[in-house]
């Protein structure tokens, strides 16, 4: 039985944030991963570090992605002091493209909608028509179908194969225990104490945050807790590299610092399958070349699909255990573009208990009939 | 989109492509062949109806070897069986609807049953400088002198171990290729090895009998063969000048112009990956192969393989699993009747088993070095798309990649064009090897499509039907 | 144009990479690489072609740019990618040549669009 303080399931984008941070405030953390994560969210996401349309309905998420995009740079900057990793983070302002009238009114309206709801102030976003878009991307013409975009200033992307190194050569820099071939099997609660059976060891501690994405479910209710999530999947296309022609990402469209085009992505019910189909290669494909027609001359090198994990109302859930306390459930879809609050602020809810402002609306308990 | 439904469709027109498609038109099968080459042929015959009306002199120098796959081709030609060449399939899918390209077109085909029959590569062969211009494989010449009737024009020097590379020694020593020198791989040991199964292997002489009179023609040429060669480097500023070497301890260089290397050949497995079949690790030959029954049939239902995309065994091997794998479809589209399908069966059965004694000794003698299998200098590129070095692999390892998917999400290994089929088995091995694991336990790249390059602007435009007639 | 020139300049070096074994013209095919005319004979892949026609390499490296020319010959390497008639990434170990066709390489990382 191996002892430790904090333990950390799931060593993805969430769960290395949150030991990441907690190893910063000086805390020892172990993190268990099972080693097949290769086809999960962490690997298989756009790396967009998005805030334009996020929050309909609730506010508090809207101004939660807020916060996040605007201590993205500093936490860029350290990451990559630390590490000496790059993670091709850019904020430049991003696009969500409009093909056809319709679209484009209805996403003034959306987002002026947004606007109203957003109780901290200026929501800001820029309608578009389409000559100004063509005239912040020289490098490529534009398909007849556009007819405009919404564009956000707060909007940026990144690599997140390199965020996940990075933050993991942090997770070593720290001192952090990482394991990378357990699966955990079953978690138990008896005298203020968590024992953690993986397939391989048995651990002991005093906290433990489920921090394992479509695995958070059963595990959750072994401590108490009751979550709510479905995979839902997303098919992407990634296409050979090409010298640089898109500065700012769109939210279907972004170029790599590498020069590859990634195309993405749909959203499907499938369980948890993680396969591609034809039909949505093509649909892809097809939305590609009608926002940059020249783009058809590029070669698809591979595609994936990969699960997002979706709460009913799409927002993140952080809760603590009541019926064992010092157990912690930290579930989103967004987890590149929070990274750092999950980093900064979750990790002290997690020591200290401290919670900003709001923090309740995240509790799963909004989804209890 | 999809107009017919083929009984079967065959991927790949090499002598197991050839021969299940001519027995399934035998049987009355609606039956199409989709081949990337030109022609057919696969690479044992590639190109042969050209090189037999354009090259004679070439046909003739080739040999009895070669030529003896006019039979099958005027045999598969007379079948009435629909073949594309230049198609390359790109995706299959569980419902067995082959896409493919042809002529910069998209086009999406459905099966009843199907038939891969894609044959096998080289073994790429890591050693320094072996992206330098000059440097290509033994076989590849080989299949060059036969698709082009071209030969490698300066100083030549075929280094490698295999049957394909004496092959290839012997059929260019017989022309005007300027040979320096054979250097030969293996190890003192596989002889020794090799040996119980020697007894077995003169069941199938003709192989053996074979390997011993390329070994007293290259003699006799004067061409000199080193036995026992190891550290094998490639230098050169803007292509190949020199190869550097140990002999018996000695180290020796040779300036050349073109270096052919070869260590022996692997089953194409991206299609029955991309499949999802089962696939399983030669222990002998360190590739990975899909599990078949005595049939060909694959772990996925109605996919089945026939030739040297299963386990490596020769192209009149090949050849007989096809009608094999044919017969199969037959009686599973109750063409035939299970009796029917066996009786038909035997004179196949009776020829695989007359060559598969013969490869226990050549799997046994021709067994990898594990010094080629995983390259020791940790400046050689592993991966020639991303240019990946063996260095940076080991560091993923040490970093806490531990599988081939984690090592090509850290490293980018395996994301270039080629999909891996040039760094996979390499990536494998140094990532086996740092942990003390097989192989096996390592795992292969998950196969995504396009597994052969297509275009945005031709996978949006996909709408052609396709018509049997 | 310049640049081409000095590139394919570079590029027929002094030794040619391949010969042609049997040396009978019968039929000679004429084709466009770059802006040369380059002379083959009827059933030669285009990268085979071009090699015995006295180029080097037919593509660069895509992170260090270095040369690179064909390692497998059967369409498994992606060493031998080349522009064909307008079309990109063309295995030209596996397409024979043509009357009139155009071949161009593609520069690495810079100008496929």
């Amino acid at each position: 039985m191996k002892s430790a303080n904090i333990i950390v399931v799931g060593g993805g984008i969430i769960g290395v944030s949150l030991a990441y941070g907690m190893a910063e405030q000086g805390e020892k953390v172990t993190v268990l991963d099972n080693g097949r994560g290769v086809n999960n969210a962490s690997r298989g996401n756009f790396g967009l570090v998005w805030v334009q349309g996020k929050g309909a309905g609730m506010p508090r998420y809207a101004q939660w992605t807020m916060e996040a995009a605007q201590t993205w740079q500093t936490f860029s900057e350290k990451l990559g002091e630390k590490t000496g990793f790059a993670i091709d983070y850019e904020k430049q302002g991003g696009f969500e493209v409009c093909l056809g009238e319709t679209a484009w009114s209805q996403r003034k309206v959306e987002l002026e909608q947004l606007q109203r709801e957003s109780s901290f102030g200026k929501y800001d976003f820029q309608m578009l028509d389409r000559q100004s878009v063509q005239d912040l991307i020289p490098g490529m013409l534009l398909g007849e179908a556009v007819t405009g975009a919404s564009f956000s200033p707060h909007d940026g992307h990144l690599n997140p194969l390199k965020l996940l190194t990075a933050l993991i050569a942090a997770l070593g820099k720290n001192g952090v225990t990482l394991y990378s071939d357990q699966q955990v099997e079953s978690i138990s609660y008896r005298n203020d104490c968590f024992e953690i059976k993986t397939s391989a060891e048995n651990f002991s501690a005093k906290k433990v945050v489920l921090a394992c994405g479509l695995g958070i479910k059963a595990l959750a209710q072994q401590v108490g807790l009751e979550i709510p999530m479905r995979p839902q999947r997303g098919q992407i296309l990634v296409t050979e590299r090409t010298k640089p022609l898109l500065a700012y990402p769109f939210v279907t469209l972004r170029q790599t610092r590498e020069g590859s085009f990634m195309i993405g992505a749909s959203h499907e019910d499938v369980g948890f399958d993680t396969g591609t189909t034809l039909l949505q290669m093509r649909s892809l494909a097809g939305h590609a070349v009608q926002i940059f027609p020249e783009l058809s001359k590029l070669q698809l090198v591979r595609c994936w699909g990969a699960l997002r994990i979706l709460t009913p109302d799409t927002k993140p859930i952080y809760v603590e255990s009541e019926i064992c306390p010092g157990a912690f459930v930290v579930t989103s879809h967004s987890g590149i573009t929070l990274a750092p609050l999950h980093a900064n602020i979750l990790s002290k809810w997690i020591l200290d208990g401290a919670t900003p402002e709001g923090f309740e609306q995240f509790h799963s308990k909004r989804f209890d009939a | 989109m999809i107009d017919q439904t083929f009984d079967l469709v065959i991927i790949g027109a090499g002598p197991a492509g050839m021969a299940g498609a001519l027995e399934a038109a035998k049987h009355k099968l609606s039956v199409l062949v989709l081949d990337e080459q030109p022609e057919e042929g696969g690479q044992i015959f590639r190109s042969i109806s050209t090189t037999e009306r354009l090259r004679p002199e070439i046909f003739a120098l080739l040999g009895n070897n070669y030529q003896s796959g006019r039979k099958l081709l005027f045999s598969f030609q007379r079948s009435g069986v629909k073949y594309f060449s230049g198609a390359s399939v790109w995706l299959v899918e569980a419902d067995k609807s082959v896409s493919f390209l042809q002529n910069g077109i998209a086009h999406q085909v459905k099966a009843n049953r199907l038939l891969i029959a894609t044959g096998a590569q080289e073994r790429p062969v890591p050693i320094p400088g072996w992206t330098l211009p000059g440097v290509m494989g033994a076989a590849a010449a080989d299949v060059l002198l036969k698709s082009s009737g071209a030969v490698p024009s300066g100083r030549v020097v075929i280094a490698g171990s295999g049957p394909l590379m004496w092959l290839a020694a012997s059929r260019f020593a017989e022309t005007e290729v300027s040979i320096l020198a054979v250097l030969e791989t293996v190890n003192f040991s596989n002889y020794l090895q090799a040996l119980p199964y020697l007894p077995q292997a003169l069941l199938a002489s003709e192989y053996l009998k074979k390997g011993f009179r390329i070994k007293m023609q290259l003699r006799k040429a004067g061409i000199p063969v080193l036995s026992g060669v190891h550290n094998l480097r490639a230098e050169g500023a803007k292509g190949l000048e020199k190869l550097y070497f140990t002999h018996r301890g000695n180290s020796k260089s040779l300036e050349l112009d073109t270096l052919l290397l070869h260590e022996g050949v692997v089953p194409n497995t991206k299609l029955t990956q991309q499949l999802g079949c089962d696939h399983d690790w030669h222990e002998l030959q360190s590739y990975w192969y899909p599990l078949l029954d005595q049939w060909g049939n694959t772990s996925v239902k109605g996919v089945a393989v026939a030739g040297d995309c299963g386990i490596v065994a020769g192209a009149l091997t090949s050849e007989a699993s096809g009608h094999l794998a044919a017969l199969e479809s037959t009686f599973q589209l109750g063409k035939i009747s299970q009796k029917q399908r066996d009786a038909a069966a035997h004179p196949f059965r009776k020829e695989i088993n007359h060559h598969k004694a013969v490869r226990p000794f050549l799997e046994h003698l021709y067994r990898p070095n594990p010094k080629i299998l995983v390259p020791q200098d940790d400046s050689t590129l592993v991966c020639r798309c991303e240019e990946v070095t063996a260095g940076f692999v080991r560091q993923a390892v040490k970093f806490g990649a531990l599988d081939l998917n984690r090592v090509k999400a850290y490293t980018r290994c395996g994301m270039g064009q080629c999909q891996g089929r040039m760094c996979e088995l390499t990536a494998a091995e140094i990532i086996a090897e740092a942990q003390g694991k097989s192989p096996r336990e390592v795992g292969y790249f998950r196969c995504r499509p396009p597994l052969k390059p297509i275009t945005l602007g031709q996978l949006a435009g996909l709408e052609k039907k396709i018509k049997a007639s | 144009m310049v640049q081409l020139l000095k590139v394919l300049n570079n590029s027929i070096q002094k030794g040619l990479m391949l010969k042609r074994l049997q040396k009978s013209q019968d039929k000679v095919v004429t084709f466009w690489f770059e802006k040369n005319p380059v002379q083959a004979q009827e059933g030669e892949s285009v990268a085979a072609a071009l090699l015995i026609a006295g180029v080097k390499y037919l593509r660069y490296a895509q992170v260090s740019a270095k040369p690179r020319m064909p390692y497998c010959w059967m369409g498994v390497c992606y060493e031998c990618l080349l522009e064909i008639d307008g079309e990109q990434n063309q295995q030209s170990c596996l397409i024979t040549v043509k009357d009139g066709m155009h071949v161009r390489r593609q520069l690495p990382a810079i100008e496929k669009i």
